[in-house]
C-alpha cells in the first residue's frame, strides 16, 4: 500500500486507539482538544514517542517503520520523517543554510539547498541565523528542513518513502501572516508527494488546510473525513461538541410510518416540540438522542398571529420562534432566537444581513423557522 | 617576594586537574542532564559532597585509605607508587575535589539545551553521537569553559586538602596557598600580600570568564524561545 498507514493501540497508562490513513499528497489535520493524542501520534510517527506497550503499526509506502507483531521499531533517523515542530526548533548556532543542509541527503548541493530556499521566499538569507529572522522565516526555514527530509535529491519530488509531519506549525504566528502562510502550505503542496499530517487544535484551519480530518478525544479516533461531512454530520455528540457545532440539542427518536420518525425535543424547563424527520434505521425506537440543526436548510419569514406554535407543512417543520439578539456583522447577522414553545433554548441562525432589514427584525419580532428535514442531523447520545 | 616554585606547581596542579577532570567530568555531564535514571539524585548528592565536607575531612580520609598503613597504600608502595606527600596524590585528590566544580557547569549547560533540539538533529538523520557533536556541544560550550575555569581557579585556592595529602614540599607539594601560609607563620607579610593579590587577581578573572559565557549562553537560549 502506498501513503501512510496508523494503527495504534495502548491500553496502558496512556490510552490510545487510533487509527487513520493518509494517501501520498493527501494532507490529513489532526484535530482534537490539548490531552487528546494527536501530537503524541505525530512523535509516534516520526519515532519520537515510544510507549512501553504500545500495539499496532506505522507503514509508509509498504514498509514497517514501527510493527508490534513483528518488534520493528525504527529509530527517527532511519525514518524519513519530516518534522515541523510547534517552535521549529532550528538549530540557534546554524546559518538557515545549515539548518536545512543538515538534514539534506549528500545528493544535495549548497547551490541546491540555496535554489530551495529561493524558492520558498528565503532569498538571500541563507547566511543568517535563526535569531535574525523575522518568526514567518523561520517557519519556512523550518519547512524548508522537513522536506529536505522527504526528498532524495533537489530535482526529486517528494516520493522518497517520507512522510511530512506538521506539528501546530501556525500556533505561534499572529493571524494576519498566518493566512498567508496557508496559502503557501497550499501552493507548496502542489510540489509535495508525500503524505502530510498537520496537528492543529484549530478547526477553521484543519477545515481550510486539509483534505481529510481525524477527529481526536482522549486518545481516540471518533471520525474520520472530508472537513464538509464531518462538520455538517458529526457521528455523535462529542464530535460535534468537539467540532464547536452551534445549534446542538437533546431529544428522543420515535420510529412513525416506514422511513419516517418523529424527533422530540424537550426542555427542562418545561415545554415539547415535536419535529418529522427521515428515519435511516440507523437509531432505534424510543432513545435519547443528540441532535444537530443545519442552518443551510432552514427558511426564516416573518410570523403572523394566526400560526400555531408549531406544526408541519409538507415535508418541512415549522417552529414560531422569538427573536432574542441580532449581531450585525456586515453581510450576514447572527440571530440567536427562543422557540415559543421552548422558551428556555436558544437557537442561533446566520441570516442575510438584507433579509434581517427586510423583515425588520429585532429583538422580539416574532419568526417562523420552516425547517427542511435533512436540516435535523440525528446521532446517538454517544 | 613571590614564590615561583610554589607558583609553578599551583599551575601545574591546575592545569592538570582541569585538562584531566574535563573528558570524564563533561560525559558525567552529558549523561546527568539526560538520564531519566531514578538513582540520579544520589549520584548527583555524591558528586557534590566535596563541596560540603571540610577538605581536611577528605584529606584525612585520602590518607587513611592510600596511606602506607592501610591494604591498598601498602600494595601501592610494593609497586613504587607513593600517592601520600607527592604531586601526584596532589593531583589525584584534587581531581576528587573538583568534581562538583566541572561538572555542575557543564551539567547545566547541557540540561539547558532544549529537547526539541536534539529531536529535531534526529528526524533529521543524525545519529546520537552526530547530534553530540553537531548540536549539544556547540550550544554547551560555554558550559565547558566555565567549567575549567572555576576547576582550574579553586584548584588554585585549595589550601586543606594540599596541607593534608600534600605536606609542604618545596618545588614538589608546596602551592601558593601553601607558601602564602608559610610567609604568613613566618611574618612575611609582605610576600604573602603578593601571592594573594596574584590568587585574588586570578580568581576574580576566572569569575569574569565565567559570568560573562553563561550571559552568553542564556541570551542564546532566549533566541530559541520563540516570542509568544
Amino acid at each position: 500500500m502506498s501513503g501512510l498507514s496508523v494503527v495504534l493501540h495502548s491500553a496502558a497508562k496512556i490510552r490510545l486507539n487510533a487509527e487513520f490513513t493518509c494517501a501520498p499528497g493527501e494532507l490529513v489535520a489532526l484535530v482534537g482538544p490539548s490531552g487528546s493524542g494527536k501530537t503524541s501520534i505525530l512523535r509516534a510517527v516520526a519515532g519520537l514517542w515510544n510507549l512501553p506497550g504500545l500495539q499496532g503499526h506505522v507503514r509508509v509506502h509498504g514498509r514497517d517503520w514501527f510493527a508490534s507483531a513483528h518488534q520493528v521499531n525504527l529509530p527517527p533517523q532511519a525514518r524519513r520523517a519530516g518534522l515541523v515542530f510547534q517552535h521549529y526548533a532550528l538549530f540557534p548556532h546554524m546559518t538557515a543554510a545549515a539548518n536545512v543542509a543538515l538534514a539534506a541527503d549528500p545528493q544535495w548541493r549548497t547551490q541546491d539547498i540555496t535554489d530551495l530556499l529561493d524558492r520558498m521566499g528565503l532569498a538571500g538569507l541563507g547566511a543568517r541565523k535563526p535569531t535574525q529572522l523575522s518568526g514567518g522565516q523561520q517557519q519556512r526555514v523550518a519547512l524548508a528542513r522537513a522536506l529536505v527530509r522527504v526528498m532524495p535529491g533537489a530535482g526529486a519530488r517528494t516520493d522518497s518513502g517520507g512522510v511530512l509531519l506538521l506539528d501546530e506549525p501556525f500556533s505561534a504566528v499572529e493571524p494576519p501572516p498566518r493566512l498567508a502562510m496557508y496559502r503557501e502550505l497550499a501552493a507548496l503542496r502542489q510540489q509535495v508527494a508525500a503524505p502530510m499530517l498537520l496537528v492543529t487544535h484549530d478547526l477553521a484551519e484543519a477545515r481550510r488546510l486539509a483534505d481529510r480530518v481525524v477527529i481526536l478525544d482522549a486518545g481516540e479516533t471518533l471520525q474520520t473525513g472530508v472537513p464538509a461531512h464531518v462538520f455538517a454530520s458529526p457521528r455523535n455528540a462529542r464530535v460535534a461538541e468537539l467540532v464547536g457545532i452551534q445549534n446542538h440539542f437533546q431529544g428522543q427518536f420515535h420510529k412513525s410510518e416506514p422511513g419516517w420518525a418523529r424527533l422530540t425535543w424537550r426542555s427542562p424547563a418545561g415545554g415539547e416540540v415535536s419535529f418529522r424527520v427521515i428515519d435511516k434505521n440507523r437509531i432505534d425506537e424510543g432513545k435519547a438522542v443528540t441532535w444537530v440543526l443545519n442552518g443551510e436548510f432552514v427558511e426564516v419569514q416573518s410570523a403572523s398571529d394566526h400560526d400555531p406554535v408549531h406544526g408541519v407543512a409538507g415535508a418541512d417543520n415549522l417552529l414560531n420562534c422569538q427573536i432574542q439578539e441580532i449581531l450585525s456583522l456586515g453581510e450576514t447577522s447572527v440571530c440567536s432566537m427562543a422557540p415559543e414553545a421552548l422558551p428556555s433554548e436558544r437557537i442561533t441562525l446566520q441570516l442575510p444581513g438584507q433579509m434581517v432589514r427586510r423583515g425588520q427584525w429585532q429583538p422580539g419580532s416574532r419568526v417562523r423557522l420552516s425547517i427542511a428535514p435533512q436540516a435535523l442531523h440525528i446521532m446517538p447520545l454517544k | 617576594m613571590m614564590d615561583w616554585h610554589a607558583a609553578q606547581v599551583s599551575l601545574t596542579l591546575a592545569v592538570l586537574t582541569a585538562g584531566l577532570l574535563l573528558p570524564v567530568g563533561l560525559w558525567l555531564a552529558r549523561w546527568l542532564a539526560t538520564t531519566h535514571w531514578a538513582g540520579r539524585p544520589l549520584v548527583e548528592a555524591l558528586l557534590l559532597l566535596p563541596l560540603l565536607l571540610p577538605p581536611t575531612v577528605i584529606g584525612f580520609y585520602f590518607l587513611l585509605l592510600l596511606g602506607q598503613g592501610s591494604t591498598l597504600g601498602a600494595w601501592l608502595a610494593q609497586h613504587d607508587v607513593r600517592l601520600v606527600f607527592s604531586m601526584q596524590g596532589l593531583l589525584l585528590v584534587s581531581w576528587v575535589v573538583n568534581v562538583p566544580f566541572m561538572v555542575q557547569p557543564i551539567q547545566r549547560a547541557f540540561a539547558a539545551v532544549p529537547t526539541a533540539l536534539r529531536e529535531a538533529a534526529w528526524v533529521s538523520g543524525l545519529g546520537p553521537w552526530a547530534t553530540f557533536w553537531r548540536v549539544e556541544l556547540p550550544l554547551a560550550w560555554p558550559g565547558l569553559v566555565a567549567g575549567v575555569a572555576l576547576t582550574m581557579a579553586h584548584t588554585l585556592g585549595e589550601f586543606g586538602v594540599v596541607l593534608m595529602v600534600g605536606g609542604n614540599i618545596p618545588g614538589e607539594t608546596r602551592t601558593l596557598s601553601v607558601a602564602i601560609y608559610d610567609r604568613v607563620q613566618s611574618f612575611d607579610l609582605q610576600g604573602a600580600h603578593v601571592m594573594a593579590l596574584a590568587l585574588v587577581a586570578v580568581s576574580v578573572l576566572a569569575l569574569t570568564l565565567v559570568l560573562a559565557f553563561d550571559r552568553q549562553s542564556q541570551s542564546q537560549r532566549k533566541a530559541q524561545e520563540p516570542s509568544l
